[in-house]
């Protein structure tokens, strides 16, 4: 996905059908439009960066300053960031967000790729019925099936724990299942068929010849399970909760402002610190990750 | 297609199967039960759940540490910053917890009924534990239909707090007494900023913000929440109607908007932008507690504390106000029940333990000995609070399998009824039909 | 495709048994963990929910059958699930369409930039990465009525800006503003669609003597409908599930420290605006303990989203096995 092949579609005639109007009067047209839509991107995008901004200097200010209106760090507090760390674990946060977010993925490709394999190039009885099940499984709010399933990892005595989060996508993600099985149907059926034909079984096929071409589709899936687990409040409220040990980023920093009675220049620290990483990871993986979720999403 | 139909309905029975056997087992693991005999030799590890954070949570741990000195045997696991959902939780899914500390006795209710906590009736007759040292008001909320699920563990009374520049300034001696007073007094104290918005407030009225909850006004005006049924007495008690409508014109009379907009940019309560620590908030009310957070955060705030002002018409209940406690059981999964038992005897009935205690969190202490004991650290404010507790006109909220639901239902009603309005009458009735319908739900048929 | 595909055909019918068994036992191992995981995940639990939802359940103690009672309670006495119920339906009719609308408006004018795109497609992508609780948290301190800086800059411009987040009336925008700032995800999905309408089309359609709108019309929203479609679903879907922005900014504009007051305490804040039908889930399940009822909830939830996502799949038939190919 390449900035080099904006087109823009050529201006209309508005008034006059089946006219091509004179140059002159589409350039400056032309020339008008342009400047508008910027005027709007800029506009626009100054109130998007906005936030960050105000977030940023927030968390340069001490605590008193935050609750005046003052909008400007006076002092400047870079401190507040060391602070963080030493206010609360959140090296020991970090960890456990990604335990969960890498174990989850990783889990989750293991038994969604062949699943979704299956659904895609392989012709069996019932694999519609399946597949429907599949998107109802999908689509479902998982508080539905919240309650059976944390009463049975509480007889397995593991709530208080990340484990009922990472576990079951050993068993298959239905979200990624959807997303990875409509990505292997742009494979064209042709590679798949002639490599059966050379006499290699179904994984050798998965194995040799459709993953390496579905790389881009799996790698977008991941990062989607990635970024999931990373952003995940609903889960770790329900089974860490009572286990500060086991809190990962994302619900550490909603009861950090509690217990500490909101330092918001702590508090918007923490916030800045939460989001580094994820924007970093962005930056690295710019190209498969746009380029994979308009792929699944454009062909979805 | 039959074939693909048989392997459907096949998965379906054996989830479904599986699904009532599993559905029909309960949380918690095994457990063991307590002796015929007071057991000589105690050793092993016990744990304790309690909610108490940062300052407060190192009190409860070096009173902690005390028992562990007395009992070398015994080492006692020490989890903080667990409110009651994750107790419970943590309660009723195995065998993590042996003792439970609660900040409120909403769940006594809840616990007796269930066997969430274990029913100690038995053990305290057994080792001869001296109930009369305990005052009725707390023996009350610590037991449900005579089950006595739990043990008080310091108490919490509610006062009035008053900052005594502000009210020299203003040209006030002594504090409010009733609460047209202390609409009076408050108008004086409020100030504005150029632009009209509120700078400081005299008193905050707002239901809902920091300890402005309807339980802790109740016993301004001697209203009663539950019928000896156990079915709501909200509408029927004339104390609420009075305290609502006060209560609502005073908020009519700041304007609700500009107190909102006030209200939402206050500090946290327990942190030290709180509004009547910074001077933004000149009378509060709060509970004895608020005392240690003080001498914590705001060691030059010259202040003073008195019995909460009450109805103007029911001048014969001063000196009262409304008392809470916190509460400690053993749990229904605990394999080390005696542990608990002597960990839980100790925080509650030993008195240096119990004044050790109050001493660091300013608590109010649950039993005589330690009320009258001379290590106990008694402020001039903190007396009040002590007085209150042993003043005839101080008063609870009743036990109720509901928790603290039913004070939740009237909760919710009167934070919208302060902004929106309406028939108040018809609104307390609605109220009383509420609870009585979750009521119904959870013990009825 | 000729010789070798008849050849084979041959093959596989002299030994159908062998080369089909084996290709099933394939199948099957292929899709095992998947199956094993449908059925403990997803089939297990909504029959046991259909079995709590009858019971009275405190997790203590073992269930206790009572019959319709939970569900007669629900539709007659709850004070609170109709509350929920149409907050729910409120953010899948206006913070849905609202979100998507704007990506589209987004996503076109970066469509037809031609200079630093990809600087445009960075910053209007980049609030979507900031994790939910970290952007409803800061949302909700910039948006403070006294003194956060959105009113700090609005009365600078001489308006006097409302309570946000402490005002019943505009929590939920306020939450439908936060929804517009993190519609980077769906934007990007939308600019690709918008960049693969192929150049013929829209000159076929000059030629054809289409003006600006006609072209939008009948080239545009047909090349992208399918991309429509996908936001529209997973935008309704996390619009019946919301959970986590509604709770984490009742929590944080009431102002109550966490220790000593769960999610239970702060339900909804202010008056009630922000209940969602998951939240009030939770409290009666977590916060309660009453998980019969909640189960009761769970039911209906279950039931409420299936239909209501049958309606939308069933008018665009590109979502079935047969339709996506």
């Amino acid at each position: 996905m390449t900035s080099a092949t904006l087109t823009k579609p050529p201006a209309a005639p508005a008034k006059r059908q089946g006219r091509i109007p004179t140059p002159r009067s589409l350039r400056s047209r032309r020339v008008l439009a342009w400047i508008a839509e910027h005027i709007v991107l800029v506009a626009l995008g100054i109130l998007f960066a906005a936030p960050i901004v105000f977030v940023f200097l927030t968390s340069l200010m001490s605590s008193e300053q935050t609750l005046t209106a003052s909008i400007w760090p006076q002092p400047f507090q870079w401190d507040n960031y060391v602070k963080v760390f030493t206010t609360v674990p959140l090296l020991q946060w970090f960890g456990n967000s990604a335990l969960y977010a890498i174990l989850a993925t990783v889990f989750m490709l293991v038994s969604s790729v062949p699943a979704a394999y299956a659904l895609a190039k392989i012709k069996f009885r019932g694999s519609g019925a399946l597949f429907t099940v599949i998107i109802i499984a999908m689509l479902l709010p998982p508080q539905v099936t919240a309650i059976p399933i944390y009463v049975m990892w509480s007889q397995l005595n593991l709530t208080g724990t990340l484990w009922p989060l990472i576990l079951p996508n050993l068993l298959g993600d239905a979200f990624s299942i959807f997303l990875l099985r409509q990505f292997f149907l742009t494979i064209p059926s042709e590679y798949a068929d002639a490599a059966r034909i050379d006499g290699n079984g179904e994984f050798g096929v998965l194995w040799r010849v459709v993953l390496p071409m579905a790389k881009p589709g799996i790698a977008a899936t991941a990062i989607f399970m990635f970024f999931n687990s990373w952003n995940d409040y609903y889960g770790p409220l329900l089974y860490t909760s009572e286990n500060p040990a086991a809190w990962p980023v994302a619900y550490g920093l909603a009861s950090f402002r509690g217990v500490h009675g909101t330092d918001w220049g702590l508090t918007m620290a923490m916030t800045m610190l939460v989001t580094i990483p994820v924007v970093l990871i962005f930056f690295f993986a710019q190209r498969v990750f746009v380029e994979g979720i308009t792929l699944t999403g454009v062909k979805g | 297609m039959k074939h693909r139909q048989r392997h459907i309905i096949a998965t379906v029975a054996v989830a479904a199967a599986a699904a009532l056997t599993l559905a029909g087992c309960s949380g918690g693991g095994s457990s063991a039960s307590f002796e015929a005999n007071t057991p000589k030799e105690l050793s092993g590890t016990v744990s304790f759940w309690h909610f108490f954070s940062d300052r407060e949570a190192k009190v409860i741990q070096s009173v902690v540490d005390d028992f562990e000195k007395k009992n070398p045997k015994i080492k006692v696991e020490v989890h903080s910053g667990q409110d009651d959902e994750k107790l419970q939780k943590a309660i009723a899914t195995g065998s993590k917890v042996d003792v439970g500390l609660s900040y409120s006795t909403d769940i006594v209710g809840n616990f007796c009924s269930n066997g969430a906590f274990r029913s100690l009736n038995k053990v305290i007759e057994r080792d001869g534990v001296d109930m009369s040292q305990f005052s009725d008001t707390v023996k009350s909320y610590t037991e449900f239909k005579g089950t006595r699920c739990a043990m008080p563990m310091l108490a919490d009374v509610y006062g009035l707090y008053y900052n005594k520049d502000l009210l020299s300034a203003a040209g006030f001696t002594a504090p409010p007494k009733t609460l047209s007073e202390l609409e009076t007094m408050a108008d004086k104290l409020t100030t504005f900023n150029p632009d009209g918005s509120i700078k400081t407030l005299g008193f905050n009225p707002t239901m809902g913000w920091y300890e402005n909850a309807a339980a802790h006004y109740g016993p301004a005006a001697g209203a009663d929440w539950l019928k000896s049924d156990g079915t709501s007495a909200i509408s029927s008690s004339t104390g609420w109607t009075e305290l609502m409508e006060w209560q609502k014109a005073y908020v009519d009379k700041i304007g609700w908007d500009k107190l909102n907009t006030f209200t939402s940019g206050l500090g946290q309560e327990f942190s030290a932008d709180n509004a009547f620590q910074t001077g933004q908030v000149a009378m509060n009310m709060d509970g004895e507690y608020r005392t240690a957070f003080i001498a914590d955060q705001a060691k030059k705030l010259n202040y003073g504390t008195a019995p909460f002002p009450t109805a103007d018409d029911h001048t014969e209940l001063y000196g009262g106000g409304y008392m809470t406690g916190n509460i400690i059981g053993i749990s229904k999964g605990s394999k080390n029940p005696e542990l608990a038992w002597a960990l839980l005897k100790y925080l509650t009935t030993d008195t240096d333990a119990v004044v050790k205690l109050a001493n660091g969190l300013k608590n109010v202490p649950t039993t005589k000995d330690a009320l009258n004991s001379p290590k106990l650290e008694v402020s001039d404010q903190y007396k009040t609070f002590l007085d209150v507790a042993s003043s005839p006109n101080v008063a609870t909220t009743p036990a109720s399998p509901l928790g603290a639901g039913y004070q939740q239902s009237f909760q919710d009603f009167w934070n919208k009824y302060q902004s929106q309005g309406g028939d108040l009458q018809a609104g307390l009735k609605n109220v009383d039909k509420q609870i009585n319908d979750a009521l119904a739900l959870t013990t009825g048929p | 495709m000729t010789s070798t595909a008849i050849r084979e055909g041959r093959a596989a019918r002299v030994r159908p048994s062998r080369a089909r068994t084996k290709r099933k036992l394939v199948t099957l191992a292929l899709l095992t963990p998947a199956l094993l995981g449908l059925v403990i995940f997803f089939v297990y639990p909504l029959i046991a929910s259909v079995y709590y939802s009858f019971t009275r359940f405190d997790l203590v103690s073992s269930p206790q059958w009572i019959g319709l009672r939970n569900y007669q309670y629900l539709f007659t006495q709850d004070p609170n699930v109709w509350q929920a119920t149409l907050n729910t339906l409120w953010f899948v009719v206006i913070w849905v369409p609202v979100k998507v609308a704007f990506a589209l408006l987004i996503a076109g004018l970066l469509a037809r930039a031609k200079r630093a795109s990809g600087f445009w497609r960075t910053l209007f992508y980049l609030p979507a990465l900031v994790p939910p609780v970290a952007s409803v948290v800061a949302f909700v301190f910039l948006f403070n009525p006294g003194t956060g800086p959105v009113n700090q800059v609005l009365k600078f411009f001489g308006i006097q800006g409302p309570l946000w987040f402490n005002d019943p009336a505009w929590s939920k925008p306020s939450l439908v503003l936060l929804g517009v700032w993190v519609m980077g995800d769906i934007m990007i999905i939308f600019l690709a669609a918008l960049l693969d309408v192929s150049k013929e089309q829209y000159e076929a359609a000059s030629l054809d003597g289409a003006n600006g709108l006609q072209k939008v019309r009948y080239v545009t929203m047909p090349s992208i409908a399918p991309v429509l479609l996908f936001s529209v679903v997973t935008g309704v879907i996390a619009a019946i599930q919301y959970f986590t922005e509604a709770a984490v900014a009742s929590g944080v504009a009431s102002g109550k420290a966490v220790i000593g007051e769960g999610i239970s305490n702060n339900l909804g804040y202010p008056d009630g605006s922000l209940l969602t039908y998951t939240q009030w889930l939770y409290v009666r399940g977590f916060g309660t303990y009453q998980l019969g009822y909640a189960s009761a909830l769970a039911v209906l939830l279950f039931v409420v989203a299936a239909v209501i996502l049958i309606l939308l799949l069933r008018r665009f038939k590109a979502f079935t096995p047969e339709g996506a190919q």
